[in-house]
């Protein structure tokens, strides 16, 4: 692993490299220009192309959905035939959810928890890489079916036996079960490493306790994420062995029972419900409390209602499945335990709206997402809350009334709280803040364009309109104005609407990267560890770790508690802390090198998979990419010689080592 | 339904609820409010799951009405909690606030009051749902098989309703009133889901098993439904009606189901369309009765040509209203009117008239026989046929003339 | 280097980075055997005409190659110890040992297939089929990276130093190895000795 070391200087530390390179399989130095992120490790690379990567696939998940909106725009809709219309929702739910909101969660992760707690990288640089690249690499694997006979068309919940090569002809079924498989494996690497990197690496002093709340929430993801992720995989596995080599696991004509695919799928599909929003409640905990300039109200509260979110979410997946076919007791028994996980997400509501109570409310466009979430995430809760009483639930389930609240609950919870961690990071991430003005116009066109879209859904599902059909006809369409022709006419215009709103913000990405201003070092008057460092960061993070004495470490250094009145006074600036911090700069700062070998590895994968599909040769290929990366990995030096160094040595080359091996 | 004044008052009373709150939140309060409002105005929409039309579905209802008015309280106090603290805690250049951290008791207090509300709500639920799954009382079976992309019924011999032979019948299930029906459900290929909102919630139809759902109609009616568990191509065709008759006009209905066949008359149109039907239709679709040139009855084989082994019996086809997977009315516009808007003490004998010749629906019929593919998607082309070994799902297109098509039409419209 | 958490040597837990991935993937394999368990008792009576289990199983030799996997659990064991020692040939030859006692298992596993498949269970047969080849056969390929990490780490520690990690990397590989045995201990028991 290379070295960035500096004498004690006055100055920030620099960037040191080695000389040459070093190792029999020599790894990438001081790399330049598209190989700096190509081969890079560093955490904050890393997130930011996560981030990229889930806001394009967030765009073609986008078209989809207007596309589907087009076609149901009125009765009888003609933009999609049945079989492209049956693709279309199955691949914008699978886009959304594993594409989109899963990695941009993993890239806000990938960037802030590190420097949430005070750490230089993540455990494992190099997994990291490997994580996303192949994240990238199974999403264009998944959209490639497009291209070669038709995308997925069972629905994104692919259940048996509808799943199966019979039913599904085309091979858009086996690009997505080997897609997701690959996905997958980058979600267990991404969780492995980020639940290691929050279990080892705090700053001294960071107890679990002080950590802050956007980290522990994406710590409970993490853990959902790791023990959900191996039992949709064994699921992909039974269906890609019945589909690609004659296994018959949902073959019913053999005594197999569909169900077991529904509890596989559920078992991981809940938990996977609460990893896409427990990591916009995170950002939202974050937000609030800066803006309301009080802590957040009843943190151990948060935090406890968060792990136990992640503990009931593995009880309620039934509820999924009311109309299955269960039996009364297991139907009675998963309507309690939903109506159970229903506290303390309720709790978590009641928090927040207690941390702006009596606070000094400052409506930046992350607050007006934040607070807009409390709202509308409570609309999809409440709905939530009447499926959870089963035979209300056997009326309602397979209606739009379902798809208006997992909207409410995935685009009010999770979607609004991305944005909100986007526009309250922007300056952290690029040193410059995202147009304000814009950004309102952003919020209320989003928030309006959402509940157009979203809301009617809620009256067409009580009139009894199905999902995922590819036409409504007017025969069940209802009398007078106000019938399903009507209201799926205003959910379609409110996707457009919703799309502007969309759009206005990649606009103001772009007004914002060409306007030179650079944001003030703590623009929001922030809390937390992660803005006690530059904007951007140094490679390095903190040029020196702080010691951690208080949750909400940062806002506790620039305020003191007046002990007279309880009000808070300042007692140093951002900057200040900055220049204190400069001042005792760590002199030896090891970041780890970059590799070639993440990228490698993960191209294997989808080599793998496709010739899976298509002839076993091609995937001999890929399992010998796979094995050579893997060995090349293995292989490549961890550190490298001191005399490597054009500084003076002042450390044993075996102490060098450091920030993560992986 | 006269709503309009009602809706009017309600809207005036949104208006200047919406002015009190304040200009921001207007859209968010103002969609949800008016949301509601709308909904409550129901168009009549006939698979409104607000609108139960037996016990089951009102068990249901009687449940879900208190649920959502909650829901909805509790949506409008965290709403109201939001605005005002956006409201009255705007930063006005205040000092920054203490830096309090919480306090447990009114945390545990705010926790523990959801809970209570729904422990109450649990209670109410559990005695529902054991209840919907009761199948002692039990006074009719119906099987009820699904298949892509159309629904079989089945009554077996129940000779207390005069079933002295099984009926099989597909599209429109038709049930006494005032009897405890008891589906049972299975599926040919994948899953599906039967749904008459009127009656009761949804059950999927599993194949591999048999599952049971209670349905009960108060009144005479013909009530809509839906598959609803997605089931591939064309599963957003495949429809269901149930149609609940008074007992006297269900004893007349079984009667015509068991009545013997009747041939068309000689050196008729519908005689030549026999012989068409024999040519092509037999090989899947039974007729009982229906004999062979040769005097030997003639036995569909859908088993042969047909990927799940079934195609509608189309025994007495004109005693249904509707076609294909109830994809398409037998009835012209105006006929289906008639019987779908008759008061429910005529409903029954309107139904019971059947298909004539002057209601019947002869466009959608004719298109449907002329290339059935083509009206509704299915995997019935031969290109398509690979994964099945050369079996069809779906009425596949049969290069019929158009004389043959009208030969066919006069002869379905015998059978009654 | 007065502040050594600027390195990453210290950690909250005092479990170093490399050994706490582990225990978490572990953790995560239960519950990818934990599915594939599950399947398989939910299928192992499902035979559609193929061969039962207890026509098939030879309970012996499966016992036999069994205790050769525990073995390779002891032997493992001998390896941890002998790199904490820093013994470097020592570590290397129980690291060997260990590797050939997985490959006679897995050898065991491919010979049992074959008869298998001879006797008539394909792995389309039944659901029996599928279901035992799918949960064993996963098994096999974990055994499989296994050896194939032993052979690894004794070739690296040949040819060049591993400073200060050494023993820690043994140490990782040896919580995965134990990990698949005793997976394969519950595996043989619900799967072989439990009759249907």
């Amino acid at each position: 692993m290379a070295i960035i070391e500096r004498e004690i200087e006055v100055m920030a530390p620099m960037v040191a490299t080695p000389t040459s390179t070093y190792g029999v399989l020599k790894r990438p130095v001081a790399a330049t220009g598209w190989r700096a992120w190509v081969f890079t490790v560093d955490h904050k690379k890393l997130g930011l192309m996560y981030g990229v990567t889930a806001m394009f696939f967030f765009i073609v998940g986008g078209v989809e959905a207007l596309l589907i909106r087009l076609q149901l725009a009125a009765p009888n809709g003609k933009v999609l035939n049945a079989d492209l219309y049956n693709q279309m929702f199955t691949m914008h739910a699978t886009t959304m959810v594993f594409l989109f909101v899963m990695p941009m969660a993993a890239g806000f992760a990938n960037y802030f928890i590190p420097l949430q707690i005070g750490a230089r990288d993540v455990a494992f640089p190099r997994m990291n890489a490997l994580g996303f690249w192949m994240f990238l690499f199974g999403g264009i694997f998944i959209n490639l079916s497009w291209f070669i006979g038709g995308a997925a068309d069972g629905g994104w919940f692919m259940y048996a036996p509808n799943s199966g090569p019979v039913f599904s002809p085309t091979h858009g079924i086996d690009f997505w079960a080997f897609g997701l498989q690959i996905t997958g494996i980058a979600s267990l690497t991404g969780a492995i490493n980020l639940i290691v990197t929050v279990l080892n690496m705090r700053a001294p002093g960071m107890t679990l306790m002080k950590m802050p709340i956007f980290t522990w929430m994406m710590t409970v993801v993490q853990f959902l994420l790791l023990f959900a992720v191996p039992v949709i995989t064994v699921a992909l596995f039974l269906l890609s062995f019945q589909r690609n080599f004659g296994a018959r696991f949902f073959d019913v004509a053999a005594g197999a029972d569909p169900l077991l695919w529904q509890h596989l799928f559920w078992i991981f599909g809940h938990p996977e419900v609460y990893i896409l929003v427990l990591p916009s409640f995170g950002i939202v905990s974050e937000v609030l409390p800066v803006f309301s300039r009080k802590p957040l109200f009843g943190y151990p509260f948060v935090v406890f209602s968060g792990a136990a979110i992640g503990f009931v979410g593995w009880g309620v997946w039934a509820h999924h499945m009311f109309a299955s076919g269960l039996g009364p007791v297991s139907v009675a028994v998963f309507s309690l335990t939903t109506m159970a996980i229903a506290v303390p997400t309720g709790v978590k509501i009641i928090n927040w709206i207690l941390t702006m109570w009596g606070g000094k409310l400052v409506f930046s466009t992350a607050m007006k997402f934040s607070i807009g979430l409390i709202v509308l995430f409570t609309v999809g809760g409440l709905s939530g809350v009447t499926h959870s009483v089963a035979p209300s639930d056997t009326q309602q389930t397979d209606t739009y009334y379902i798809v208006a609240h997992f909207h409410y609950v995935l685009f009010g919870g999770g979607v609004l709280g991305i944005f909100s961690g986007l526009y309250y990071w922007w300056p952290k991430m690029f040193g410059k803040m995202l147009n304000e003005r814009l950004g309102n116009w952003n919020f209320w066109l989003m928030v309006i364009g959402m509940n157009l879209t979203f809301g009617p859904m809620h009256i067409l599902g009580l009139q009894g309109q199905p999902r995922r059909m590819y036409q409504f006809t007017e025969a069940r369409s209802g009398e007078g104005l106000f019938n399903f022709a009507f209201w799926n006419l205003v959910a379609s215009i409110g996707s457009f609407v919703l799309t502007i709103g969309i759009l206005l913000f990649l606009i103001n990405v772009v007004i914002t990267a060409r306007n030179p201003t650079k944001s003030p070092l703590d623009p929001w008057n922030s809390r937390s560890l992660e803005w006690m460092t530059s904007n951007p960061p140094k490679e390095h993070n903190f040029d020196v770790i702080p010691t951690v004495h208080h949750l909400d470490e940062f806002f506790h250094r620039k305020y003191e508690e007046d002990p007279a009145t309880h009000t808070m006074r300042q007692i140093a600036t951002a900057e200040e802390i900055m220049a204190e911090q400069e001042r005792n700069a760590d002199a030896h700062i090891h970041m780890p090198s970059p590799s070639y070998w993440p990228i490698v590895l993960a191209f294997g994968l989808p080599v793998i998979t496709f010739g899976m599909i298509f002839s076993h040769l091609i995937a001999v290929f890929g399992a010998v990419i796979v094995f050579f990366a893997a060995f090349g990995w293995a292989l490549e030096p961890s550190t490298a010689p001191a005399s490597d160094f054009e500084t003076n040595n002042s450390a044993p080359s075996t102490a060098l080592d450091t920030v993560g091996k992986s | 339904m006269n709503h309009s004044a009602k809706h009017l008052y309600l809207k005036r009373l949104v208006t200047s609820v919406l002015r009190m709150v304040g200009k921001k939140s207007q859209t968010l309060f103002g969609v949800s409010l008016l949301s509601f409002i709308a909904a409550s105005c129901a168009t009549n929409a006939p698979q409104d799951t607000w609108q139960p039309k037996g016990p089951n579905a009102k068990l249901i209802d009687d449940l879900q009405q208190p649920v959502f008015a909650v829901a909805g309280v509790i949506g409008l106090i965290v709403a109201v909690a939001v605005i005002y603290s956006v409201l009255k805690y705007k930063d006005r250049g205040q000092p920054i606030p203490e830096q309090t951290h919480g306090k447990p008791a009114l945390e545990i207090t705010l926790t523990i009051i959801p809970a209570l509300i729904l422990a109450v709500v649990a209670v109410f639920t559990f005695g529902a749902i054991f209840k919907l799954a009761k199948t002692d009382d039990t006074e009719m079976i119906i099987n009820v098989t699904g298949q892509q992309w159309w629904w079989e019924y089945d009554y077996p011999v129940q000779n207390e309703f005069g079933i002295t032979q099984p009926i099989i019948s597909s599209g429109q299930l038709v049930m006494p009133v005032g009897t405890k029906v008891l589906l049972r459900e299975t599926s040919r290929d994948v899953i599906h889901s039967y749904w008459i909102p009127a009656l009761n919630g949804k059950r999927d139809a599993v194949p591999g098993r048999i599952q049971t759902l209670r349905l009960e109609a108060d009144k005479p009616g013909i009530f809509a439904g839906q598959c609803t568990e997605f089931c591939g191509l064309s599963h957003a065709n495949m429809r269901m009606e149930a149609v609940a008759l008074s007992k006297a006009d269900f004893a007349k209905w079984v009667a015509n189901q068991q009545a013997a066949y009747v041939a068309p008359e000689k050196d008729s149109l519908a005689q030549q369309g026999e012989a068409v039907f024999l040519n092509q239709c037999v090989r899947c679709h039974q007729v009982n009765g229906l004999m062979r040139a040769d005097g030997t009855p003639a036995i569909a084989a859908p088993d042969e040509n047909v990927w799940a082994g079934a195609a509608p019996n189309l025994t007495h086809l004109m005693s249904r209203n509707t076609f294909a997977g109830a994809s398409f009315d037998l009835l012209s516009k105006q006929c289906r009117d008639e019987v779908w808007n008759a008061s429910s003490d005529t409903i029954g004998a309107k139904y019971l008239a059947g298909v004539s010749q002057d209601c019947l629906n002869q466009k959608d019929l004719r298109s449907w026989l002329r290339n059935a593919p083509e009206m509704k998607p299915m995997y019935a082309n031969p290109t398509q046929l690979e994964a099945t070994g050369g079996k069809y799902r779906g009425m596949p297109y049969l290069a019929l003339s158009e004389d043959d098509i009208s030969k066919l039409v006069a002869y379905l419209l015998t059978l009654k | 280097m007065t502040d050594t958490t600027a390195h990453g040597h210290t950690s909250s837990t005092g479990i170093s980075n490399v050994k706490l991935g582990m225990w978490t993937f572990l953790g995560s394999e239960c519950l990818l055997f934990g599915g594939l368990i599950s399947t398989y008792m939910l299928y192992r009576g499902r035979v559609t005409g193929g061969p039962r289990p207890s026509q098939i199983f030879d309970i012996p030799f499966t016992s036999v190659s069994s205790f050769v996997l525990l073995m390779s659990s002891l032997t493992m064991v001998l390896a941890v110890s002998a790199a904490h020692k820093g013994e470097d040939r020592k570590t290397n030859l129980w690291l060997t040992v260990t590797a050939l006692l997985g490959a006679t298992f897995v050898g065991g596993q491919v010979y049992e297939f074959t008869a298998f498949y001879n006797e008539g269970l394909g792995f389309s047969t039944s659901l029996f089929g599928s279901s035992f080849y799918t949960l064993t056969g996963f098994h096999g390929v974990h055994v499989t990276v296994g050896i194939i990490m032993l052979m690894s780490l004794v070739g690296i520690f040949k040819r060049s130093e591993v400073p200060g990690k050494k023993a820690e990397v043994v140490e990782m590989i040896g919580l995965y190895w134990h990990f698949v045995d005793i997976v394969w201990i519950i595996i043989f028991t619900l799967v072989y000795l439990i009759p249907v």
